[in-house]
């Protein structure tokens, strides 16, 4: 069907140069999409607004929001809710997550290896930068066994759909990814609002998150503790993922802790409760590692509980994630992500790698040079997005000065191929109708003992800006239920 | 439950439960005035120091012309003035966001719709004539979060925390409010010619209370000093009276406490004291000296408060 | 020979305004090794809050104190017992292997084994203008090229109290050239890495009977692994090799991971810290 033949998307441009998840490069609706993009057009633009200003009133006055501080008030504001949802395929989908746990079953076996013999350096596999020169690497964690051997308990795997079609995955957050409460309530926010498509689709539920992290949480009970008692332990109410925080709390039936309604005492960790002290085994952790316990970590952090590592240490608590993740989500580890999933598991990835090149190899450095302007050039010991070049944005004369630092010093550099972020139709608020925006997609996966689980959804964020490829919700971004389709 | 979380719930039941009584206290006593038998009663002066003087401001008659406009503002909507509806709400809230984890979605979302109604609420219309529809609204809007609170949650600890928190302030808000209307009458007095036993504003704190209807149901008489005082502080039957939440807050400390055994320093020990006191007191010796008793109860009840602190929440 | 020590360490807190509760950890007892038996402690606190023992993220024994008390001056006195075994620090052959030593420094199972005493810190940085400040002269071993950096330090720094201070960086140490025994051995630490040398922070006290430098504080050495030998002790502050005048607490990277007493506490105003270290033997 042609797109043109409904009111809805009379007005939907399409940019051939973009991957459209829903329209082919003709212009006709994917399969997957017909009925959804039928029902759709059975709605005028009117009932849009509508059923829009409704659903942000919902999520308002459920408290989904987060606040923003400007000089003179803080103001509330929610997470932008887009109502047309993202459908994934069950074959598709079967890539995903298998790939999701090979990385998440990759990265833990790296982080044991890498807090005990380390392998894979004194093999010559990854070089011993990725460790030496890392702020999170946490020499404490040397040689601790955590319980079960599960350091990254909950990992958030950044995943795009790049324009030739194939998945390719970002970023590896195994410290403490958030997002998976709005994968809920986005659910339940699109169920409110159009009920009706649900019939005509078979989608996965996703409210079984919470009963499988309880599952993992109390299977990495401590020894010789029969039942556990585990806690979910935040920031507090002021910190941005706070709704997510007490959602989890909530759902799992177990206390939400601040870092001053626990204490230790003989090495084991107490809460205050209203009828005196209750030992407490097992931590969801949502607060990094610097600020766990003052005693051990940064002195002045307020958040954490002194004394909490040498529990944690002493295996009378156990920390989920386990201190010291961070190490594996660098950007450097990143890279050598098909090396690491080879060595460990001697299985090929599932899940694309972006390509990356290091220049510290002097053909790759040949490539880099010769080809800056079609690629991104990363330093790989900075976070946050410092220091990155993206090729097809600099003049001449920047290329020039790129050169000459990366021929400087190339062990510090990567690069890697611009990658295209796939589109989605997005109801913009502005224009009142649908446009092309960049997606990516969290999945959320849960690794245990015996336990290997991935919310079949997970979050699809959006950019809202038009060609913005940032899909971070600090950066305006919004998000859209994401539908995985039964086989 | 965690110490503070404890902390948190009993305070939101305070603040639910204080922003109702300053809400009605306001719509009572101004509508009530505009058409009062006599001139003071009918002074708008003398209302708006009435509302201040409930909100714990003494304002002196002699010294100060109260404006209309900035007074409903302060007691209404002003962030500054801790007593304030708003403020009371807010606070309401902030308890219920630390202990989203325990209470329902049901009840938090009625929290936080009310509180965006209240924060939203256009202060220009508040003062010029909104009073009306904000305080109705605002009472009704508590009447749906007692139902939430009674329907939603599991009768357990956490429900019996609010509760104490919700009857150990409706007992300090009712006693506020004979104290101010006590003292309304005592000026009302004399200069024309109305008895302070048959005053109006016997009706008018009735009607601040909701009990109007059912005090002349029971008495079948029009309220004196002596019946409404009676009927407000020891019926135990009248959902407002201080009895009534005294046997309130004895039920639900018993939950928290459930132990037999004799302890003296336990809150359950003092609520129980208290309490038996009460039941054992006539109109008649309390209107001896009403503002000693006035000062007495207020003292219990802090006491109790202070107890519970140190029982339950200290963390 | 063995020498019995006895070690009191004392430290007194006082705050310009009240404090409502507060946790300390003690970093102060020193360590079992093979040249050092502990016999036992006693540690009191002027608040009477109960003690706990415990273990930190690097193994080290650990006091700690929580109290929920109010207090505005606080005293803790801790008295250890030890037996030090005399040691002779040159009790391994010097100049044999020469080469083999530093080839077995450049070996990957090496750095990886040594990776945490190879980085470098803030604290243990060299400012790229001070590069090349002291290199390790090829043809004499590694135990001779320490001794000489140690040499150098102790000339080059003067002792001084009261120019530094625990975050004080080492370019400002090496632009002054004065400091205390944190300075001596941050420097040292630094320069050993920058040559390949695995070297850690140590703390601990120092029997000042022979007329050494430190003062009533905790003292601070450094330790360098040398290959086929183990760690050994080098004391810049004074220009010697640690023997048994040294007793060793902790070690790390720096001395953020060995500072003897951390606190949390919430207080305004200002406050004072006072300690003082009294170590004493009889043979």
């Amino acid at each position: 069907m042609k797109h043109d033949d409904t009111t809805i998307f009379s007005s939907y441009e399409r940019n051939p140069s973009l991957y459209d998840e829903i329209f082919d490069e003709n212009g006709n609706v994917q399969k997957t999409y017909e009925t959804l993009f039928d029902l759709y057009g059975k709605h005028s633009i009117e009932d849009y607004v509508n059923l829009n200003s409704k659903a942000k009133a919902s999520f308002f006055n459920q408290g989904i929001t987060f606040q923003v501080y400007n000089e003179k008030k803080t103001q509330e504001k929610i997470f932008p809710f887009d109502l047309f949802p993202r459908i994934i395929h069950p074959e598709e989908w079967d890539i995903i997550e298998r790939g999701a746990i090979q990385r998440s079953k990759a990265l833990n076996l790296f982080l044991w290896d890498i807090y005990h013999e380390k392998k894979i350096i004194r093999q010559g596999i990854i070089p011993m930068e990725l460790i030496s020169s890392s702020a999170n690497y946490l020499h404490q964690m040397i040689d601790v066994d955590p319980p079960g051997g599960i350091y990254n308990h909950i990992s958030g795997t950044d995943i795009i759909k790049h324009n030739d079609g194939a998945y390719y995955v970002l970023e590896d957050n195994i410290r403490c990814p958030s997002g998976v409460s709005y994968v809920i309530s986005n659910r339940t926010a699109l169920k409110r609002a159009l009920f009706g498509v649900f019939n005509h689709y078979q989608a996965y539920s996703v409210t079984n998150y919470a009963e499988n992290l309880l599952d993992l949480l109390e299977s990495t009970k401590p020894k010789g503790v029969d039942i556990p008692n585990c806690v979910v332990i935040t920031p507090g109410m002021y910190n941005s993922a706070f709704f997510e925080h007490s959602y989890l709390a909530k759902t799992m039936g177990v206390e939400l802790v601040e870092g001053r309604d626990l204490f230790v005492e003989k090495d084991f960790v107490y809460m205050k409760t209203i009828h005196g002290p209750e030992k407490v085994d097992v931590i969801y952790r949502r607060i990094d590692d610097q600020f766990l316990d003052p005693l051990e970590f940064r002195a002045d952090s307020t958040l954490g509980v002194p004394g909490l590592f040498a529990a944690y240490k002493k295996g009378n608590v156990t920390l989920a994630n386990a201190p010291g993740t961070g190490v594996a989500d660098d950007k450097a580890v990143y890279t050598y992500m098909p090396e690491i999933i080879k060595y460990y598991l001697d299985e090929e990835p599932i899940l694309n790698n972006v390509l990356t090149y290091h220049c510290s190899r002097p053909d790759e450095l040949n490539y880099v040079l010769e080809n800056i302007d079609k690629l991104v050039i990363k330093p790989v010991d900075e976070a946050g997005g410092y220091g990155i070049s993206i090729g097809n944005r600099l003049t001449k004369k920047e290329i020039e000065v790129v050169k000459i630092q990366v021929k400087e010093n190339p062990r510090k550099y990567v690069a890697q191929p611009i990658m295209s972020l796939s589109v989605h139709p997005t109801y913009i608020e502005d224009s009142e109708s649908f446009e092309q925006r960049h997606v990516d997609l969290r999945t959320f996966t849960i690794l245990g003992k015996d336990k290997e689980f991935v919310l079949k959804g997970g979050l699809t964020r959006v950019a809202l800006q038009k060609g913005n490829l940032i899909v971070n919700s600090s950066q305006g971004g919004g998000s859209k239920d994401t539908w995985v389709l039964k086989k | 439950m965690l110490a503070r979380v404890a902390n948190n719930l009993f305070w939101m039941g305070r603040y639910i439960e204080r922003t109702e009584h300053i809400a009605r206290f306001m719509n009572v006593n101004y509508f009530s005035s505009l058409d009062a038998p006599h001139e003071l009663s009918h002074s708008r002066q003398f209302v708006l120091r009435s509302m201040m003087f409930m909100v714990g401001e003494h304002v002196n008659e002699d010294s100060e012309q109260l404006n209309e406009q900035n007074t409903l503002y302060k007691i209404g909507l002003d962030s500054e003035f801790p007593y304030s509806v708003i403020n009371s709400i807010r606070n309401a809230r902030e308890n219920a966001n630390s202990a989203r984890d325990l209470i329902s979605t049901e009840l938090y979302e009625s929290i936080n719709k009310f509180y965006h109604f209240v924060v939203n609420y256009p202060v220009d219309k508040f003062v010029k004539n909104g009073l009306y529809d904000f305080t109705v609204n605002v009472t009704e809007m508590t009447a749906i979060l007692r139902g939430k609170i009674r329907g939603t949650l599991l009768h357990d600890s956490v429900y019996a925390i609010i509760m104490m928190g919700i009857n150990i302030e409706r007992a300090t808000q009712i006693i506020r409010i004979i104290n101010t209307k006590y003292n309304d009458a005592l000026l009302a007095q004399g200069s024309y010619g109305d008895k302070f036993s048959n005053s109006f504003e016997w009706t008018t704190l009735l009607k601040c209370t909701e009990s109007y209807d059912m005090m002349r149901r029971f008495y079948k008489k029009t309220p004196t000093s002596i019946s409404t005082l009676e009927f407000l502080i020891l019926n135990p039957n009248c959902p407002r009276s201080i009895m009534n939440s005294l046997n309130q807050v004895h039920n639900h400390i018993r939950v928290l406490d459930p132990s037999k055994a004799y302890n003296k320093n336990s809150t359950a020990f003092l609520v129980g004291k208290v309490r038996a006191e009460f039941q054992y007191k006539y109109i008649e010796e309390i209107e001896e000296d009403i503002q000693s008793f006035i000062e007495n109860i207020l003292n219990n009840l802090t006491k109790i408060s202070q107890k519970m602190e140190k029982e339950f929440f200290n963390y | 020979m063995n020498l019995e020590y006895s070690i009191v360490y004392k430290a007194e807190n006082k705050y310009e305004t009240w404090v409502n509760g507060a946790h300390w950890q003690f970093l102060i007892i020193p360590e079992e090794n093979k040249t050092q038996e502990f016999v036992g402690v006693d540690f009191t606190n002027s608040l009477d809050a109960p003690i706990e023992y415990s273990i930190n993220g690097f193994g080290f024994r650990t006091i700690r104190i929580h109290t929920k008390e109010k207090f505005k001056t606080v005293a803790f006195e801790a008295s250890f017992k030890l037996i030090k075994r005399e040691v002779n620090p040159f009790d391994f052959e010097i100049t044999a292997n020469i080469e083999e030593g530093y080839e077995k420094t450049k070996t990957i199972d090496f750095r990886v084994d040594f990776e945490q005493f190879l980085r470098s810190t803030p604290l243990t940085s060299i400012p790229s203008t001070s590069e090349g400040l002291f290199q390790f002269d090829l043809k004499q071993s590694i135990f001779e090229n320490l001794q000489g950096l140690n040499l150098w330090i102790f000339e080059q720094i003067h002792f001084k109290v009261g120019t530094t201070d625990i975050s004080t960086p080492l370019i400002k140490i090496i632009t002054h050239k004065e400091g205390v025994c944190q300075d001596f051995t941050h420097l040292f630490c630094a320069l050993a890495r920058q040559n390949g040398i695995p070297c850690r922070y140590v703390s601990g006290y120092l029997h000042q009977g022979n007329g050494f430098f430190g003062d009533s504080q905790m003292h601070a050495w450094a330790e360098a692994y040398i290959p086929m030998v183990g760690w050994v002790g080098f004391d810049p502050t004074n220009g010697i090799l640690a023997n048994s005048n040294h007793i060793k607490v902790a070690h790390g990277n720096d001395y953020n991971d060995c500072s003897p007493l951390k606190g949390v506490l919430h207080t305004t105003g200002e406050n004072k810290t006072i300690h003082s270290i009294q170590v004493s033997s009889q043979q």
